[in-house]
């Protein structure tokens, strides 16, 4: 019996040992991963009224066919950017803001190699139903390589915005204004800046129930005159979200350029090197907000910055030292002439 | 000192017989009465806009407090793009208000319109303080909304004591409408975002190897096991791009090889499954991120070169604006101490692209 077991136990650990060295046989993926989606849709619904649309879903590898399943998840902010977290968790609880339960798409769809394929998808909004904001991202998976210690997948995401118009909470609160450096690894407000500072920073915190794109301008005015005015503050049209405190960024001086993205021109914004004097800069806000029949409200607000260049700072420090050194000079010169051109004696 | 108070004494003494107390009194009563006052801005300002589809014709009614009790002779309304007063006003593209009438009115009454033209409209009354504390609300008919339906756009509000909107101003404001045709407000063009994910991909995603697992190797104290995918992404869409990566650590049943949810380096001999997506020495794997626009960046704890960390949820890479496409290649490490538990240590990783709002 004892000989048995001892068999048993070598038989088990040499398969403990080969499952270790030996990962799962690979299968190939069937599935193509490349894909090309509409990022964002926006909806206006009014109660009792339904929106059907199409997306279009490309597969973009000429080889294989791409097979996706199709989900609606809820999303909300990560951060005080535009970075939607997403609530990927089967059991986690829907949100306020859920478009799920009116949000109808297919389960799944499949697209020959190289090929295109329109969906239908409809946002039915039931009579009687509160105004406000409500938003979901669909989720378009690939499936999963099988096979390897580590399997790839790769989905893309499409966020819903559908705002339903009638009387809604609309709250913005001005949390900070200022020169905002979005080149070091974490963007954030500078108070005093040795380089040209290229964005203007405005944090909103949204407490309102509808999500909020808020319009207006701002003037940046130097403290020996002239004044540079940014007239459209959020030209991305980016928002704030309910409960978020969204920090809107805008360039000082703006470059737009039309680029070509995949095969068709689109314009791309890019901040670049604004005319700037070393010295202290007063920010002017004056930012609306509102929809359709809510009363538009104003966000007025005012910041500083200074931009203080290393040149700048070494030449006040010499120049303070050119004046120390005449000022010594001056002292000295009145002393000896008070001593009668000696200098003065040591006691 | 009583000699001090005696020479100012005598020094004003001579300035009042210069300028009596009277001539005083009236400047004063003069800078009290005649010193300008602030314009206040109208208090809860708001636009109905009956129909806000782009093109149609349509009534707006706007709605708003006055706040100087001050005689008002006529209201100057300005359709403009910006809703800043004293920024140049762009008419919204197709507006048309020349043929506005004014179909009702509310609170403080009595007004015709006195002018109009494509994006103005004065309204006069006999000049008079306005009554109360109510909203006032005035409803113009036969407006032709804005065609564009990609901007906000605002009517500049200002009161005036005359009869025909010029001279000074009393209260002003802004209120704000948007044109939209009930279906789709984003009208860039046609927003895409191009994702694609394997083992090696090609700059434009038009081909992948097809291979979407990695065999690592077999787990040893001593070494680091590596191992390298690729993801590349573009998007026109004005706010960009993020990468989430979601999964779980590498697990055999309930062992599990946890991942540093800080930047670390990589140190054999110890539990740890890591990734990063930038160039690394140690081990030598990885390669930067390439492609031209330098917008599309690994995120913050994930682009430092030979440090690895892996929170699930966590994302790995974005743009915050439009970026042509960037390849990105993911490098994995794991490491395991002398003490793991035999057995087949696997996990799935889901790079999801998604656009930023």
């Amino acid at each position: 019996m004892k000989r048995f077991k001892s068999l048993v136990a070598a038989a088990l650990m040499a398969v403990a040992a080969i499952a270790t060295i030996a990962p799962a046989p690979p299968v190939a993926a069937q599935s193509s991963s490349s894909l090309s989606i509409v990022p964002r849709k926006n909806y206006v619904i009014e109660p009792g009224k339904s929106v059907k649309d199409t997306m279009v879903i490309r597969n973009l590898d000429s080889a294989q066919p791409l097979d996706l399943s199709l989900r609606v998840i809820d999303f909300t902010y990560t951060d005080d950017s535009g970075t939607p977290k997403l609530l990927l968790g089967e059991d986690i609880a829907q949100t306020t803001w859920s478009l799920k339960p009116f949000l109808k798409i297919p389960e799944s769809v499949t697209i020959p190699a190289g090929g295109t394929k329109t969906i239908d998808m409809s946002v039915a909004i039931p009579a009687g139903h509160g105004a406000g904001s409500y938003y979901s991202a669909i989720v378009y998976g690939s499936g999963a390589g099988d096979g390897g210690n580590v399997s790839l997948s790769a989905s893309g995401v499409t966020l819903v915005f559908t705002q339903i118009p009638g009387t809604v909470n609309e709250n913005l609160h001005l949390e900070k204004l200022g020169a905002y450096d979005t080149e070091q690894a974490k963007p954030d407000y500078v108070f005093i800046d040795i380089n040209k500072p290229q964005s203007i920073g405005y944090t909103l915190k949204n407490n309102g129930n509808v999500t909020e794109a808020p319009v207006g301008s701002i003037k940046l005015k130097y403290m020996f005159g002239g004044e540079q005015s940014i007239d459209n503050i959020n030209s991305n049209g980016s928002l704030a979200l309910i409960g978020q405190t969204r920090t809107f960024t805008t360039c000082i001086k703006l470059k737009s350029q039309d680029v070509n993205f995949d095969g068709a021109r689109s314009a791309a914004n890019t901040c670049i090197e604004p005319d700037l004097w070393p010295g202290m800069y007063t920010i002017s806000l004056d930012a609306y907000y509102g929809q359709n029949g809510n009363t538009t409200q104003e966000i007025v607000g005012t910041g500083t910055f200074w931009y203080l260049p290393i040149w700048f700072l070494i030449a006040v420090a010499v120049l303070l030292l050119i004046i120390t050194f005449i000022v010594w000079r001056t002292v000295v010169k009145i002393r000896r002439r008070l001593n009668g051109g000696q200098p003065k004696k040591k006691k | 000192m009583k000699h001090h108070v005696f020479r100012y004494h005598a020094f004003f003494y001579e300035w009042r017989r210069l300028v009596s107390g009277e001539v005083i009194s009236l400047g004063l009563a003069l800078f009290l009465v005649v010193s300008p006052v602030a314009a206040l801005r109208f208090d809860q300002r708001s636009l109905t806009m009956q129909s806000s589809l782009p093109g149609v014709t349509t009534n707006y009614t706007i709605s708003f407090q006055y706040m100087s009790p001050d005689p008002v002779g006529s209201i100057d309304l300005l359709f403009c793009y910006n809703p800043i007063p004293y920024e140049a006003c762009v008419t919204p593209t197709g507006l048309d208000v020349s043929d506005a009438t004014l179909t009702n009115q509310t609170g403080e009454e009595g007004y015709s319109i006195q002018s109009k033209s494509t994006n103005h409209i004065v309204l006069t009354r006999a000049p008079t303080v306005p009554v109360g504390t109510t909203i006032s609300s005035y409803t113009l008919s036969g407006i032709k909304n804005t065609t564009d339906t990609s901007s906000a756009f605002a009517v500049r509000i200002k009161s005036l004591a005359s009869t025909n909107g010029s001279g000074p101003q009393i209260d002003f404001g802004s209120v704000r409408g948007q044109a939209t045709n009930g279906v789709m407000l984003e009208t860039q063009v046609p927003p895409m975002l191009i994702f694609c994910l394997a083992e090696e991909v090609q700059d434009n995603c038009a081909g992948t190897n097809n291979n979407y697992y990695t065999d690592m190797g077999t787990l040893s104290e001593n070494s680091t096991l590596t191992a390298n995918s690729q993801m590349a992404v573009g998007t026109n869409a004005s706010g960009g791009f993020a990468i989430t990566a979601d999964g779980t650590p590498l697990s055999a049943g309930t062992h599990v090889i946890d991942s540093p949810t800080v930047p670390t380096e990589s140190i054999p001999g110890t539990n740890q499954f890591g990734i990063n997506l930038v160039a690394n020495t140690a081990p030598a794997i990885g390669t930067n991120p390439e492609g031209d626009w330098a917008n599309a960046l690994a995120s913050p704890g994930y682009d430092q070169p030979n440090r690895y960390m892996f929170v699930p949820g966590d994302v790995v890479a974005y743009s915050p604006n439009v970026s042509l496409m960037k390849k990105f290649t993911v490098s994995y490490i794991v490491n395991a101490s002398k003490d793991l538990r035999a057995g087949v240590y696997t996990t799935t990783i889901t790079y999801i692209a998604s656009g930023r709002f």
